[in-house]
């Protein structure tokens, strides 16, 4: 076991996790915020995916005990006061999802994205994404809802 | 098309009201869920494919600091009863089923065989148990083919059953199949095989249960497409009666059929619970999921094809191998609808089909969306390659192949009328949309400078729930509707929706059908005390549960009128209902919410005459059900040094009658056509020879990405309406059922400067350099280690 | 697949981080980026019974240009790389192949030294570091070695680095001028590990070729330069036949893997395939200004 303390979704969080248990459970069984899942538990399917020190990267792939002094975005963080933001609403009148599982990691991977790639077509958006796995939309829908949020992101700017 | 009243909702892509908590992380699936005291499984494995279990020694898992049970195959044994699948038991199975434990006690039966169950304060814990359990095992030959299963000198997988045949050899005739061949002007053979690949839902298998001994009472929180039939799986196993056991679902990460009724691992999970007194949870892993949750397809197909110098099929002599694995599951049941399916939309004269299912020492064969695919894959596929033979363009030889729709339907000749079937403006609308003479140059001129483009074409129609036919019914969809307390409308069904938008879709149905906002509309589902018996699955609920929605909302809105009357003094046929008020024709001013009504009801504010019990029970027969389907098309681009394949376009003409929700309707077609994408291209389920599996990870089992599904343009073909009022039909499994044969069909066409004729439905990279005979084909089913991290070869890199 | 118990230290000096190596040694394994060693972990294949983790040493990340190299310390991130002009200038192969590593979730953490000390041969930066010669610098107890790319990549997965030692920072020539580079790959998906793949680092002087460096991914047990290949092209003026004979000469001797995604044959095929492929986009790179 070791003490961490780390920042998630702007509030201070602490936990003694063991060595061994990954961010993604830590976040998911010690801090409660189920909304970042696992499906593959070895890095290839994204569903994990949180921003952690304005990256995206797998929670799976990452001990808790690594993310100490960390600032970390989960899926619970995006939306302020009980508002989506604008990829989530984008995504929403996209009718991006179907069981919801991938989504999460899909959220995260794409905030990152578009942060760092605003004008990004729809070329790179699709390479972009291609490291996050859905087996329910065929990715097409996933693809128009980023586009949305970026062209809503343009507009507001 | 008759109009729905106030046709506000049906017929848009209204959004989603489960998004809001899906895409903000506040969804619920079985892993999110915490019980006080809860403990976690994992599941000691057989590391063989075929082995006698001659000892387990749980002793130092027992002892390990945070292990709370070990209960092995023989104990668990001793604490239930032998129960069948579930699943078989509602379908009802044929021949002798076999004999086996619940957990492995004298056998295992394929790699990662459940032999023991741990359960520990954490599944970190459970996992090092596991490791701790020490199984001595016997080596047996293993099964790994079909074709080893049927021979008599293979060692049986189950004492009881004495060979590996699941299903005896058996055979059936439509029309004069004798005839027909002798009259043809020619026949070919052909054989054809479809490969073993698997439903992978992003969210494996889950469940917690947690057992109440003071009430007697089993709690199971599922990952199911139906809470009853896994209720009804796990209390016959645990010896319960039904009301005893109470499913809940919440939100299900996927399915795709995997997730009906209870496998082995969840009845062992309730049978822990009930012996350690506290809440089991146990999440299958990807690694559990890809290696025995179940997997599907592995047919293999010896047809004779009677046709016309005209290029019309005349008849069909099929027979079929299925591989269904070594535990009994739905592989059994589906030779038969493949024969029913056979004679797709054409003009099929005659047929004769037999089959027999063959056990291995492999996943066992369940339900992936569209379990009967094969028949379209085989049909379309001997069609294009009849086709070359005649020197005839694919479009046009299923043109002169569609039956013509007439009144009444053209049957097929295995016995369901084709009402409604829009093949022929499918195929029409396609030549439409995609300039084939254009194309044709194109890859004329592509060829000249060594690149490869294909286009192909595959039509399909799907029991989506199908037509009512003269040999019987659609079965019942059941539904209690109820205007609760508040105002809203409750709609509570049996089904189960893991991705569908049941919660949206049925909601704008009743919206409309009541006169009521969208907003208050509530779809209830998944408790097994609440709703009524329900499954979803076999594209059956846009008729089948969108009927029972339209119909049961007339009948709570006749209801309501009828107390409304009796409160605002008027009758009942003078009372309209929009937006959520009820008023009299003709007079706003006389406007009452109908959340106002509700309560009132609610209060009891009733003379006695009129019933203020404002709910109903509804059914729905299906009406005229029908068929949905259409025709599909690739174009590819094959690249015939490295034998990669794009997929540079894909348009799908689809007709499902009218749309609840057009979004809804064309995600689930794009991602049908993705896993078809997948299936041709990147996945399959891989044994060795010795029964290792080799796709037991994301790196070995390959998953279509957004790179490699393009963008799929779909078109809606406004249909013949079958009925008054229903007209939705179901698209959950055409896009599945339709791609792979449309994007074979692609690959070959693109390969025809190389004489190449495809007759198996994967397609790596490598096994296309080895069909244009660039490279010597190897034997043997994979050779090699499938792909670890870190190991040489495919998956995605890290550092 | 949960990890198995272990013991974790993280050092915050090199010394500290050699100190632990040389006491527990074979019982160790060092982790870096993670993003191979965690998987191996939870799929219970590495048993280590201590990490070490190395993040938090100060000074072992971090892009230099010095003397003709470019020095990248070992903990640098694969995107820091990726977004480096020093890189993009200096050292236009290692930029060629950085994108395709993985996806990007993956580079945020991935570094530079974790791969290569990884060594999987069908990875992109082992077969950069063979083709230009890079050179390794580890730390031990007994002081600093500097190991050439030629004695680097000993087998599969194995590395010249003795269990006591730590590979601190790797050094790239800085390419002149007239240098045009590609790396070409194959691979199932984009993102996935290359089938075959290619770096490939040409100079081209007056339009001949005065140097010519190609190095395979995923043709054998490490990334291999092909000698007899370059031995042709050195000397020539870039065309169509000579790339064809180049590819036919690099993939003679080849003796790569067969697995579920390809057989040796198919391997051998692509191989051909890549080295045309990876020559012509040199070759144009070079010509159209290259470094």
């Amino acid at each position: 076991m070791v003490d961490i303390t780390l920042r998630v979704n702007g509030a201070t969080r602490t936990g003694s996790p063991e060595v061994r248990k990954t961010l993604a459970d830590f976040l998911r069984e010690d801090l409660s915020l189920t909304g970042t899942h696992v499906g593959c538990e070895h890095g290839v399917c994204g569903a994990c995916t949180v921003i952690l020190d304005g990256r995206a990267v797998r929670s799976c792939l990452m001990l808790a005990v690594q993310a100490a002094g960390s600032d970390v975005t989960t899926i619970e963080g995006l939306a302020a006061d009980g508002e989506m933001s604008t990829l989530q609403q984008a995504m929403w009148d996209s009718h991006s999802f179907q069981c919801g599982f991938c989504t999460p990691g899909f959220v995260m991977q794409a905030t990152a994205f578009l942060g760092d790639h605003p004008d990004a077509d729809e070329r790179q958006i699709r390479e972009a994404l291609s490291g996050n796995i859905c087996r329910c939309t065929g990715y097409q829908s996933i693809v128009e809802g980023v586009l949305l949020a970026a062209e809503r992101n343009r507009e507001r700017s | 098309m008759t109009a729905i009243a106030a046709e506000r909702y049906t017929g848009a892509s209204i959004k989603r009201s489960e998004d809001p908590r899906i895409l903000t992380g506040a969804g619920r699936y079985v892993d999110d869920i915490k019980l006080p005291g809860m403990l976690h499984a994992a599941f000691v494995r057989s590391p063989l494919a075929h082995a006698r279990v001659l000892s387990v020694d749980a002793s130092a898992a027992r002892e390990l600091p945070g292990v709370v049970a070990v209960l092995t195959g023989a104990d668990l044994d001793a604490m239930t009863v032998p129960a069948p699948d579930p699943l078989l038991a509602m379908f009802g199975g044929s021949g002798p089923m076999p004999e086996f434990t619940l957990l492995a006690t004298d056998k295992v039966r394929l790699v990662g065989d459940p032999v023991a169950i741990v359960v520990a304060e954490s599944r970190y814990i459970a996992e090092d148990g596991c490791e701790l359990v020490e199984v001595e095992y016997e080596d047996l030959p293993p099964v790994m083919s079909a074709a080893f299963a049927l021979d008599p000198g293979s060692p049986p997988l189950f004492a009881n059953l004495g060979n590996n045949v699941a299903r005896p050899l058996s055979r059936k005739e439509f029309g004069d199949v004798a005839g027909t061949f002798a009259a043809a002007d020619r026949v070919m053979d052909f054989h054809v095989d479809v490969h073993r690949h698997q439903n992978v839902p992003m969210e494996g298998r889950a469940c917690i249960a947690s057992y109440d001994a003071e009430l007697g009472l089993m709690t199971v929180h599922a990952a199911t497409q139906s809470v009853h039939i896994t209720r009804n799986g796990i209390a016959t196993r645990l010896g319960m009666d039904a009301d005893k056991v109470h499913v809940l679902a919440g939100d299900i990460g996927g399915s795709f059929g995997l997730k009906i009724g209870a496998s082995r691992e969840e009845q062992a999970v309730a049978a822990a619970s009930r012996h350690v007194g506290r809440p089991v949870k146990w999440v299958e892993d990807r690694g559990e999921n890809l290696t025995v949750s179940g997997q599907a397809r592995e047919e293999s197909f010896d047809i004779r094809a009677a046709f016309g110098d005209d290029g019309v099929l005349l008849g069909l002599d099929v027979r079929m191998v299925i591989d269904t694995g070594a535990y009994p599951g739905m592989g059994g049941l589906v030779p038969s609808i493949v024969e029913a399916m056979l004679p797709g939309p054409y003009k099929l004269a005659a047929l004769g089909f037999e089959s027999t299912a063959a056990i291995t020492n492999k996943a066992t064969y369940v339900a992936y969306r569209g379990p009967w695919a094969s028949e379209t894959f085989i049909r379309e596929r001997i069609l294009d390659v009849i086709a070359k033979d005649l020197g005839l363009d694919p479009v046009e030889i299923r043109l002169r192949n569609v039956a013509a729709r007439t009144e009444p339907p053209a049957m097929m000749i295995t016995g369901r009328p084709l009402a409604g079937v829009t093949t022929r403006e499918s195929l029409e609308r396609v030549t439409q949309l995609v300039d084939y003479p254009a194309f044709r140059r194109r890859q004329a001129q592509a060829r000249e400078q060594g690149r490869y483009l294909g286009i192909g074409v595959a039509t399909f129609i799907e029991a989506a729930p199908g037509p009512r036919g003269p040999e019987g019914g659609l079965g019942m969809e059941s539904m209690r509707l109820r205007l609760e307390e508040d105002g809203i409308v409750a709609l509570f069904t049996g089904q189960m929706p893991h991705g569908q938008s049941h919660q949206t879709t049925l909601a704008q149905i009743a919206a409309d059908e009541f006169g009521v906002p969208f907003e208050q509309v509530r779809v209830v589902v998944g408790d097994s005390a609440v709703v009524p018996f329900g499954l979803t699955g076999g594209s059956r609920s846009a008729t089948m549960t969108g009927g029972v929605a339209l119909h049961g909302t007339r009948q709570l809105k006749a209801k309501v009128l009828d107390f409304a009357a009796h409160l605002m003094e008027a009758s009942a046929q003078d009372l309209v209902i929009t937006d959520g008020n009820v008023w009299v024709r003709g007079d706003p001013e006389s406007a009452v919410a109908v959340s106002e009504i509700a309560a009132r009801a609610a209060a009891g504010e009733s003379d006695g005459d009129v019933d203020a019990e404002l709910e109903v029970e509804a059914s729905y027969d299906g009406g005229q059900g029908g068929w949905s389907g259409g025709t599909h098309c690739a174009i590819v681009d094959v690249d015939v040094e490295t034998g990669i394949v794009k997929v540079e376009r894909y348009i799908a003409v689809e007709d499902c009658g009218a749309l609840i929700n057009p979004a809804v309707v064309e995600g689930q077609i794009r991602g049908g056509v993705a896993q078809g994408i997948g299936a041709v291209l990147l996945e399959r389920s891989a044994y060795t020879e010795d029964g290792n599996f080799q796709s037991a990870t994301f790196m070995d089992y390959l998953m279509p990405t957004a790179c490699d599904v393009p963008r799929i343009e779909i078109e809606h073909l406004q249909t013949v309406p079958l009925d008054a009022d229903v007209n939705f039909r179901g698209v959950g499994e055409g896009g599945m059922i339709v791609a792979p044969p449309t994007v074979v069909n692609a690959i070959e066409d693109a390969l025809e400067p190389f004489g190449v004729r495809i007759y198996e439905q994967h397609l790596p990279p490598a096994r296309i350099l080895e069909l244009i005979a660039a490279v010597r084909p190897r034997t043997g089913a994979g050779t090699g280690p499938g792909r670890l991290p870190g190991r040489a070869g495919q998956g995605p890199r890290r550092c | 697949m949960k990890l198995p118990p272990v013991e974790y230290e993280a050092p915050t000096t090199v010394a500290e981080a050699v100190g632990l190596l040389a006491e527990r040694a074979d019982e160790a394994s060092v982790l870096a980026g993670g993003q191979s060693l965690i998987p191996l972990l939870a799929l219970r294949l590495a048993r280590p019974e201590l990490l070490i983790d190395i993040n938090g040493i100060a000074g072992l990340s971090g892009v230099s240009a010095a003397d003709g190299q470019v020095r990248i310390g070992a903990t640098t991130r694969e995107y820091v790389a990726e977004e480096s002009r020093t890189v993009a200038d200096a050292v236009p192969l290692l930029a060629a192949a950085l994108p395709l590593i993985g996806h990007e979730a993956i580079r945020s953490r991935g570094t530079i030294g974790g791969s290569l000390a990884h060594a999987d041969p069908a990875a992109e930066l082992p077969a950069v570091a063979r083709a230009l010669d890079a050179e390794f610098v580890v730390r031990g107890p007994s002081g600093t070695r500097v190991i050439p790319a030629a004695e680097w990549f000993e087998g599969y997965l194995t590395t010249a680095r003795q269990p006591d030692e730590l590979l601190v920072e790797v050094r790239f020539p800085a390419a002149g001028p007239g240098t045009g580079v590609s790396f070409e790959e194959v691979a199932r998906r984009h993102g996935d590990f290359a089938i075959v793949g290619l770096a490939t680092s040409l100079v081209l002087t007056g339009g001949v070729i005065s140097d010519a460096r190609l190095a395979f991914a995923g043709l054998s047990d490490v990334p291999v330069r092909a000698g007899a290949a370059e031995d042709l092209l050195a000397g020539e003026r870039p065309s169509a036949e000579l790339f064809d004979e180049a590819a036919r000469r690099a993939v003679q001797d080849a003796d790569p893997p067969g697995d579920l995604h390809g057989s040796a044959d198919y391997r051998k095929t692509v191989a051909a395939a890549v080295v045309r492929r990876g020559l012509r986009a040199a070759a144009g790179n070079a010509a159209g200004g290259g470094n």
